[in-house]
């Protein structure tokens, strides 16, 4: 004899039951689905028709199993969402980028190309993307199936500061200090140098520098502080100003960098006298040039991504 | 303006009230097919497929108390009404009879 619809539609849903649920239920589904027939057939509905009516009725086993069972259906529900939701965000702003930088600094240091570097790193990120996705979400659907009880609960504390908008009277004079801060060292290092080894003072950076790429140097520097002036006077950042501190960025970054991959950024005597003399040998001085570099490059696009920032701020505020 | 067009929220509003009617209707014992058709007539009409699991529920939460009745040729579960039930029964019926007379207040408010 073959199994009866009725009893495949009732196998389907016992299956997804927990153990000790699962004869009472199969014994009171089977009544109460034979009853049901009954009374569409005391109707006149012929046998057949009736008891495809009922279990359509009843829809999908799964889902009548999930109600017995007081099973979620949904993957995170209302209970989790925003803490789920917040977590990820969070970890995709930061755990990607990191991942990226450090494969770039990996290549760049073993001393592989451009290309390699931007590769790796972009193949990097994204299989860390998948993974901060894919594990931080299984750890919330095995809380919200485990019912633990500790959500955080959201207070007023948790408000995000109104952020800055970059343009006060404290900005402009941290951002004048540190120009003329650089601004001495370069003028000290030049004349009277900064670094003392035996009793004598050397520059750090190339004599030969001096005066041409170095004047460029200053007016570049000029120019940050001419933005940052501007910004004081009109009271805020705007789209234009972040498209000239983009510029001055991209152009001090490029000229440290062309003058750092050509060797010709820090003095030949500086160099011997603080590393090579004392065992440093040049392949750590590569990788201590490609970290420079990073550096460099951090920083500028630290300086960039704020201005537009801090321009975008302004739009929104009004 | 059809009905199918508030379904969502005529859904939403009569959730609750299944359980209410439920608890009532099972101070005298019942099975669940047979409440199903009580509750259809009683002006509640609900879905097998919530009922049942929510009979279960109910169960568990002490509600109600079941006994399997072996007496006809087709065994039935009947459930009946537990003391705490006819106590959140009570409470629920109230809370409903609240709700009516401040959606009523509205209205004479309005006119």
């Amino acid at each position: 004899m073959t199994a009866t619809l009725t009893d495949r539609y009732i196998t389907a849903t016992v299956r997804r039951l927990p153990q000790q649920l699962q004869t009472e239920v199969r014994d009171e589904l089977q009544t109460s689905i034979a009853d049901a027939i009954d009374a569409r057939a005391e109707q006149g509905e012929p046998l057949e028709q009736a008891e495809r009516a009922v279990l359509t009725d009843l829809g999908d086993p799964a889902a009548l199993a999930a109600g017995y069972a007081d099973r979620p259906l949904h993957l995170i529900g209302p209970k989790y969402y925003l803490f789920w939701w917040r977590v990820l965000t969070l970890l995709l702003a930061t755990v990607p980028a990191c991942a990226f930088v450090g494969v770039a600094i990996g290549k760049a240091v073993a001393g592989e190309g451009i290309g390699a570097m931007i590769g790796e790193g972009i193949a990097t990120a994204l299989s860390a993307i998948v993974h901060v996705s894919f594990w931080t979400t299984l750890v919330f659907v095995i809380l919200e199936r485990t019912g633990s009880e500790s959500t955080s609960k959201w207070d007023v504390d948790q408000l995000p500061q109104e952020p800055g908008r970059g343009a006060g009277r404290g900005d402009l004079i941290g951002s004048l200090v540190m120009l003329a801060i650089f601004a001495a060292a370069l003028l000290w290092d030049r004349f009277r140098g900064v670094t003392v080894v035996d009793g004598e003072a050397i520059s750090v950076i190339d004599h030969a520098l001096w005066p041409w790429w170095m004047s460029v140097v200053l007016v570049l520097m000029l120019a940050e502080g001419a933005i940052a002036i501007a910004v004081y006077a009109r009271g805020s950042w705007s789209t234009g100003l972040a498209v000239i501190n983009t510029a001055v960025a991209l152009c001090t970054a490029s000229l440290f960098l062309t003058l750092l991959g050509r060797g010709m950024l820090f003095a030949p005597e500086f160099v011997h006298a603080v590393f090579a003399r004392n065992g440093v040998d040049s392949g750590a001085l590569a990788v201590l040039a490609v970290l420079t570099g990073v550096a460099v490059a951090g920083i500028a696009a630290w300086d960039i991504i704020d201005g537009w920032m801090k321009a975008r701020r302004t739009a929104i505020a009004g | 303006m059809n009905d199918s067009e508030f379904d969502g929220h005529l859904q939403e509003l009569r959730r609750g009230t299944v359980v209410l009617a439920s608890l009532q209707l099972l101070r005298t014992p019942g099975y669940g097919y047979g409440l199903l058709e009580q509750l259809a007539s009683a002006g509640f009409p609900t879905d097998a497929n919530t009922l049942y699991p929510l009979l279960r529920r109910l169960e568990k939460q002490g509600y109600l108390d079941s006994e399997w009745n072996t007496d006809e040729a087709r065994p039935r579960k009947f459930y009946r009404t537990s003391a705490s039930g006819i106590r959140l029964a009570d409470t629920l019926t109230q809370e409903v009879a609240a709700i009516a007379s401040a959606t009523a207040a509205l209205r004479e408010e309005e006119n």
